[in-house]
């Protein structure tokens, strides 16, 4: 079963030289000569291990033949690269499937689409490039500008012409390179040291032959690491840290949540968490629907069962006769007023704020109490501020002070007098008295000096709008925009703990809560 | 080779017009004397092939023109020698200087031969749809000066004070285009790494040149033609002014030593009239009528019949030289350009130096009141088309009739004719009318001093003359030539007069 061995097949690896020898017929060849048994596989195998070497000896013969590109300095200081080994490809030229040729195995490269779909130009520059270089040498040469016409034949002394041949300035292609090799193969014989298979582990011969054989050679194989945990996985979700570089990454307001949020706060619902979650906010969303729905009824409901005159005059305080079916039949047996001009008269009683409170809400409930008690920010997030005045610096009080402690506060505020004093910024009016009095300037300027250091000096120093003294109202008062819009005379009596003779730490020191400062709660009405 | 050639080797001698420096093949092989009947018979109408004239039998047929084969020598086509193959290859650094500055030929050769440079194919080629590019050069290695202010030069070698600009700008824009040109190529001559001054040693020397402004006085006399002679001493003068104006002893040195004398300037100005292509370019947005100076391109000859084109592509600012779109060309064919249409051969004379005895646009000035009906004999020679392009139609004629060449298109052009609608000529007046126009133009011929075959004898007796003389020697013999034309294709009308 052993193929006969053609001469001209030569198998030849690792050889960069000789590598074109290489031909396809070498794979078919080797496919015939292990498909037969046992016995003369080893027989196969060895006139391919012949042909292994007679390779190689043909092309170490071969260096001589063809051109060898050596390094420069190869000879003097000695190769200096590493020799690495590199395992051949498994095959070395292919059928492609784009163009059906034969490809090799090395170009690793896509195939270059056709001319059509060139950019435009590549034709003129690819026509350019490969042009043909013009070959032969002149005779004569350049003048550099000097003799025009120097190069030229002149043709004017012969009168016959000459028929010259064509010089072909093409060379011939030595084709004698391919023809040593027939005549090496018969001229060496080679004798083996010693067979390979020794060398070769299980995996290695499975692999050569073609058994199956695992992907990993099992020697080089590593053992599979433990998994890494969720924290070290680096495409597991981690929490962003708490750092937030500006205030629009933080969590958006949603009137559930906000809701939400300001109930737990209060107590009326428990959070498992300070953020209620998704599942919370649909559910309390449902519960609110239903509950809406459940009022709506039980007032409808209401209505029907009591009469309207009944029904309304719960919004009629001064309406104080009776109003029940009864007494409204009887009323109209007496005078002839139907339900509705009994309504309207009732109606008349009204007042105006009761009115207003009517057309409200139709439910019983006028106003969801919650939001009543939800903090101004609170508010804010979900309803956005006053559209006029949308920041509460609109509101100027020309004695407020200005809060500009940020987010982290928890740096302990300087005490700006001790640091002014320190740096010599403030000095106190003895001292400055004293120094005035050194210098000896006049008594109308010194005056001056003092008014206005006076002034610059003492923070606390007032001079302007008096001052209420009410304590009391100042924290109820609210901060309320449109309280405060629609009644401006609550504007004055804000009631900022305005201790104008207290310095700024003891202002500090004096409030409960440093929200104060800003915000006020009132209870409606 | 054979001496006993017929007319139209001779003929077709002179189709390849000689231009100044790309002249053509052949003509030293053809000393023969023509016979009016052989002449009848055989000149092809061969302008864009070669003349196969060693064969002296069969012709290169182009496809513009008529199959032109002498029965009697039909010899195959494979043996035959190209012209190509008569001349020498051009010395191979010619391309090389090229080739390396980015310019490519495509199948095509540089031929060389005693009247100068030709561009020659290599290969057959098949007539395609497309125009083939045979030649491309790159804007660089022109010299190129618009045609209108503010002057332009592509590319841009003269540096800003150089006083020679001094000299372009005071040249008229409308008329003095040579001379631009000519202080150009001079300063290219000059600069320092230029590539006219490794192309120079490849043009013309004066004198290989045939212009006629490096023309003697007897030169211009043999001629035989007032006009042209004066106008070519007014040339000369108008250069030699402008040499003497600007190149006068007090000019810089930079100035001077571009042109010691004034022949050299003249002969600067002859190259640049004779070589100069002018075209509508492109170059980014900017779009010029620009006289150029382009390399390999002006070694192209000319035909009244061309194979190729000039084509600017402005994507690489390169000239091509395409071949015309359903041209079949074969192995040897010379490739020519139309240099100018419309012109007579006065003026090509005078620009190009050289003349054509086939050229369609030459002018017989007849006086007299015959006339001859201009649609019969357009039929007799079966040409076709509008007066402007003229042009032997060759599918018409089916007995491989090579009688019609450029100066039966000049006859049909020039001629005094009639043509009325529908209405018939009369055979009888007609003959009578082409009597007499044989008559006038017999008169013309006799006034010249020499026949045409003593000029022919000349020119043969005088292989070394000065190029400039055998260029007025060949002008006036091809205005016999084509008077003698006229003459036969007036006789051949007589006869096919129909019915």
């Amino acid at each position: 079963m052993v193929s006969s061995i053609s001469p001209a097949w030569v198998l030849c690896q690792d050889n960069g030289i000789s590598r074109r020898i290489v031909s396809v017929d070498g794979s078919v060849a080797k496919r015939l000569h292990l498909q037969g048994s046992k016995t003369s596989f080893a027989r196969a195998f060895v006139t391919s291990i012949w042909q292994l070497k007679v390779g190689l000896h043909h092309s170490s013969g071969n260096v001589r033949l063809l051109p060898c590109i050596k390094c420069e300095n190869s000879n003097k200081e000695g190769s200096s690269f590493e020799q690495v080994s590199v395992e051949p490809p498994p095959y070395h030229s292919y059928l492609d499937s784009t163009s059906g040729q034969l490809e090799p195995a090395s170009g690793a490269r896509a195939s270059i689409p056709g001319q059509e779909f060139w950019p435009e130009g590549t034709a003129s520059r690819v026509r350019a490039a490969r042009a043909p270089e013009p070959m032969g040498a002149s005779t004569t040469s350049p003048s550099y500008g000097q003799n025009p016409g120097s190069r030229r034949k002149k043709y004017k002394a012969s009168v016959a012409s000459s028929e010259t041949s064509e010089t072909s300035g093409v060379p011939d292609i030595p084709d004698d390179v391919l023809e040593e090799p027939k005549e090496l193969l018969s001229e060496y014989v080679v004798y083996q040291s010693e067979p390979e298979e020794e060398n070769l582990s299980h995996y290695e011969m499975d692999k050569k032959i073609g058994r199956p054989h695992p992907f990993i050679d099992p020697k080089a194989k590593k053992p599979v690491e433990e998994p890494l945990t969720s924290e070290e996985l680096w495409w597991n979700w981690r929490k962003p840290e708490k750092e937030q570089w500006s205030r629009w990454q933080r969590r958006r307001p949603d009137v559930e949540t906000v809701f939400l949020k300001a109930m737990a706060e209060t107590g009326q619902i428990k959070l498992y968490g300070d953020h209620p979650t998704m599942t919370e906010t649909s559910l309390y969303r449902a519960r609110r629907h239903i509950y809406k729905e459940e009022r709506l009824k039980a007032e409808q409901e209401r209505l029907e069962r009591i009469g309207p005159l009944a029904y309304y005059s719960e919004w009629v305080k001064a309406w104080k006769r009776d109003t029940s079916r009864e007494a409204v039949q009887k009323h109209f047996e007496e005078t002839g007023e139907d339900e509705n001009t009994q309504l309207i008269e009732m109606f008349t009683h009204q007042t105006d704020r009761e009115y207003r409170i009517m057309m409200g809400t139709d439910v019983r409930i006028r106003r969801d109490p919650l939001a009543m008690r939800m903090r101004e920010d609170q508010i804010k997030e979900i309803w956005g501020g006053d559209p006029v005045y949308p920041t509460i610096n609109y509101i100027q009080d020309p004695d407020a002070v200005i809060d500009f402690r940020g987010p982290d506060f928890h740096e302990p505020t300087p005490d700006m007098l001790a640091y002014l004093k320190e740096h010599g910024k403030i000095i106190s009016r003895e001292e400055l008295e004293m120094k005035l009095a050194k210098e000896k300037t006049e008594e109308l300027e010194m005056t001056d000096m003092d008014e206005a250091m006076a002034q610059a000096v003492d923070i606390g120093e007032n001079d302007d709008e008096g001052e209420e003294s009410d304590d009391g109202e100042e924290e109820k008062i609210s901060r309320n925009w449109s309280i405060l819009k629609s009644n401006p005379e609550l504007r004055k009596s804000k009631g900022k703990p305005k201790n104008n003779n207290l310095s700024l730490e003891e202002a500090i020191d004096d409030s409960e809560n440093l929200t104060d400062f800003l915000m006020d709660f009132e209870e409606d009405e | 080779m054979l001496k006993n050639s017929f007319l139209l080797c001779t003929g077709e001698c002179y189709l390849h017009v000689p231009v100044q420096q790309p002249i053509f093949i052949c003509k030293k092989r053809n000393r023969s004397i023509k016979s009016a009947a052989a002449a009848a018979a055989a000149v092809a109408y061969n302008a864009t092939s070669s003349s196969a004239a060693a064969a002296a039998s069969n012709l290169e047929i182009s496809s513009a023109s008529s199959p032109s084969s002498f029965p009697l020598f039909q010899t195959p086509s494979s043996l035959q020698p190209t012209p190509a193959s008569e001349l020498e290859p051009a010395d191979p650094d010619f391309y090389k200087i090229g080739y390396v500055r980015s310019v490519r030929a495509y199948g095509i050769e540089f031929r060389e031969g005693p009247d100068g440079f030709g561009v020659y194919a290599s290969k057959d080629v098949e007539p395609l749809r497309r125009a083939r590019v045979i030649m491309e050069i790159p804007l660089e290695l022109m010299l190129t000066i618009s045609q209108k202010t503010p002057w332009m030069f592509f590319p841009d070698i003269i540096p800003v004070g150089h006083p020679i600009f001094d000299i372009i700008n005071s040249t008229n824009p409308e008329i003095d285009w040579d001379l631009r040109l000519a202080c150009l190529l001079l300063y290219a001559f000059d600069c320092k790494d230029n590539f006219w001054t490794l192309y120079g040693d490849f043009l013309p020397s004066a004198d290989e040149c045939t212009s006629l402004l490096l023309a003697t006085e007897e030169d211009l006399l043999e001629l035989q033609d007032h006009n042209l002679a004066s106008t070519m001493r007014e040339h000369r003068q108008r250069a030699l002014e402008f040499w003497e104006k600007n190149w006068h002893s007090a000019v810089p040195l930079k100035i001077k030593r571009l042109a010691r004398d004034p022949e050299r300037f003249i002969w600067a100005v002859s190259i640049a009239q004779s070589r100069c292509i002018n075209m509508q370019t492109r170059i980014g947005a900017l779009v010029q009528d620009l006289n150029m100076l382009v390399p390999y391109a002006d070694m192209l000859n000319h035909s009244f019949q061309p194979n190729c084109f000039f084509h600017w592509r402005f994507k690489d600012r390169m000239l091509e030289v395409m071949i015309n779109a359903g041209q079949r060309i074969r192995r040897g064919d010379e490739m020519t350009v139309n240099y100018m249409s419309g012109w007579k051969n006065n003026l090509f004379m005078q620009r190009y130096g050289f003349s054509s005895p086939v050229n369609p646009w030459d002018v017989i000035q007849f006086s007299g009141g015959a006339r001859i009906h201009l649609d019969s004999f357009l039929s007799v020679f079966n040409i076709s088309g509008l007066p402007e392009e003229y042009y032997h139609n060759s599918r018409l004629s089916n007995n491989g009739y090579n009688f019609v060449d450029g100066a039966v298109l000049a006859a049909a052009r020039t001629l005094p004719t009639w043509s009325d609608g529908d209405v018939p000529p009369i055979p009888s007046i007609e003959r009578k009318a082409a009597k007499e126009l044989q008559e006038e133009c017999q008169l013309m011929l006799a006034e010249y001093p020499t026949t045409a075959k003593e000029d022919q004898q000349i020119l043969d007796s005088m292989p070394e003359a000065r190029r400039t003389l055998e260029a007025a020697i060949k002008y006036r013999l091809h205005r016999k030539l084509l008077i003698e034309k006229v003459i036969q294709a007036l006789d051949v009308y007589q006869e096919q007069i129909l019915f």
